[in-house]
């Protein structure tokens, strides 16, 4: 019963979304967009967390996507919609050969090297001015879609989707019981028969891929990229953030967490425009002191509490 | 023989710690003893590719599979119950008995019968199905460990210590489980509780110093005045 309750609330968020633009204004739409696309990019990262590996290098992914599909416009004449495509692809392709390289690393240093490889791609782009527009960027003739706000907002939520299904896809394949296995002991996954090596790289490739789509969609809705804009290290901390304060290793979580903690920053911002990122750094700090499982293991703790008393 | 030996060198960085071993194991349940440090666990681990062999040969139903990687040891056919810390803690019971089918082949498609086999063998986890494996008690969670291993339908199944820290009676009460398992699967069980293995094994080693010191049957062990001195402590 309780299963069905949350499908159907499932059912009517999603519903909801879908029927957004039809009455909400521009403001909060762009609100929304916004929430969505850190929403796609935090489940993306606790989908890879689910083995264990903490990466820190959504932004670098996020950035390649990006840059993949303005250059793809620019470069090579592609539509805005395949240039999406291609982002995702590229990105792919990019961690596919990076993985082989960095998958054999485990916790912090997995974790810097990702970070650092967000930094790579960053200094290269800025140094071949002539293909990537250097330090300046690169301007794209027009938005996708001619910037309709509902266009670019289902385009956004589109990018969301596809998070969302992968996301479920690994909850309810053996994906879900090798990266729990490989999480909790290597040696016994191993031991049962579980290639590690080989299942992190499709978590990996997988989430990159998502994570380089999500970068074309954003570029294609602004129209422009610069190295500074799209490889900013928000775009690596706000959804880990999220997936914090909401609960790792679950769908759920960085979905409740990237609507609090996304409504909360806009609120924040209109309220304290310099000081709302101080604010916002003590949230998480609180969060992970307090509610190290985050909302949606306070959740289940105090509903397991409860279902103890009745029985 | 399922299992055969030979030769077996391995290390830790400069540290030699098996300096030729020979061992098999046929259909049978065979022991394996010796104080600690003598190279128990470590040459399990090389057997299962854990560990890296610096010489010699590991064959297993046939096929080489010295150096191997460990997952595909695992499905040719070996299932390793490891020392501690062998479950997954944040998964079910239901879980982790799945888990142990799910990545090999030779445990596709008859996971139903392997199931009843171990729910059969170890009735609690029946019982307990649903429960996440971290809330239970020590010799439960061994039951857990080794009827996940058994789910993978293996030819061979490596206990390491399955004994330890577990009360005396779960150790009988494990040990008798064993007893009954050998007539269908081989077993190489490492322990320092030689009392309660030797009833539950065919054959045993005596490993020192990272060689094998002595073998016999487990009538000729029990009997053996080396081991009853060292291991019996009588």
């Amino acid at each position: 019963m309780n299963r069905n309750l949350l499908r159907l609330a499932a059912a009517l968020a999603g519903a909801a979304a879908v029927a957004l633009p039809a009455f909400a204004g521009a403001y909060p739409l762009q609100v929304a967009r916004n929430v969505i696309m850190y929403m796609a990019l935090a489940i993306t990262w606790d989908m890879l967390l689910r083995s264990g590996q903490i990466s820190f290098g959504i932004a670098g992914l996020f950035g390649i996507g990006a840059y993949a599909a303005v250059l793809g416009v620019l470069r090579a004449g592609m539509s805005p919609w395949l240039s999406i495509a291609f982002a995702a692809a590229f990105a792919g392709a990019a961690s596919f050969l990076i993985g082989f390289l960095i998958l054999r690393l485990r916790t912090m240093y997995f974790s810097i090297v990702t970070l650092a490889l967000a930094e790579i791609f960053r200094i290269v782009i800025h140094n071949l001015p002539e293909f990537t527009g250097g330090p300046e960027g690169v301007v794209l003739e027009g938005v996708i879609m001619k910037g309709s706000a509902s266009g670019l907002y289902w385009l956004t939520l589109g990018g969301l989707a596809v998070a969302l299904a992968a996301s479920w896809g690994f909850e309810k394949s053996r994906m879900h019981f090798a990266l729990t296995a490989i999480r909790n002991n290597e040696t016994s996954a191993k031991s049962s028969g579980i290639d590690i090596f080989r299942w992190l790289l499709v978590a990996f490739v997988v989430t990159s891929s998502i994570q380089g789509l999500l970068g074309g969609i954003y570029v294609q809705s602004y129209g422009f990229a610069t190295p500074d804009s799209v490889f900013d290290a928000n775009f690596t901390l706000l959804p880990l953030a999220m997936a914090l304060l909401g609960g790792i290793h679950s769908t759920i979580g960085p979905v409740l967490g990237a609507i609090l903690l996304g409504l909360a920053a806009e609120w924040l911002k209109l309220r304290i425009p310099y000081g709302h990122l101080v604010v916002y750094g003590i949230i998480i700090i609180v969060v992970i002191l307090f509610m190290p499982k985050g909302l949606y293991g306070l959740a289940r703790k105090v509903s397991g509490a409860a279902d103890r008393r009745r029985a | 023989m399922i299992l055969d030996v030979k030769k077996l060198e391995t290390g830790y960085g400069r540290l030699r710690v098996l300096t030729g071993v020979d061992l098999s194991v046929g259909r049978e349940s065979v022991g394996l003893f010796g104080p600690n440090g003598a190279g128990k666990t470590t040459l399990i681990n090389t057997i299962m590719g854990i560990n890296k062999p610096w010489s010699g040969v590991v064959t297993f139903d046939g096929q080489d599979i010295g150096g191997k990687a460990t997952h595909l040891v695992a499905r040719a056919g070996i299932a390793l119950v490891p020392q501690e810390r062998e479950l997954f803690p944040g998964m079910s019971v239901a879980d982790n008995l799945e888990l142990g089918a799910a990545y090999v082949p030779r445990a596709a498609g008859i996971g139903k019968r392997q199931l009843d086999m171990v729910l059969q063998l170890f009735p609690i986890l029946k019982e307990r199905y649903r429960q996440l494996v971290g809330t239970m008690s020590g010799g439960q969670q061994r039951m857990v460990a080794i009827g996940r291993a058994l789910m993978a339908n293996p030819l061979l199944l490596i206990l390491d210590e399955p004994s330890l820290g577990l009360q005396p009676s779960i150790v009988a009460e494990v040990f008798e489980r064993l007893a009954r398992l050998k007539k269908e699967i081989a077993i190489l069980v490492t322990e320092q509780n030689v009392r309660e293995s030797l009833k539950a094994i065919d054959r045993g080693y005596v490993l020192e110093n990272g060689a094998v010191a002595l073998r016999d049957t487990a009538e000729g062990l029990a009997k053996n005045p080396h081991v009853v001195s060292a291991y019996l402590g009588i």
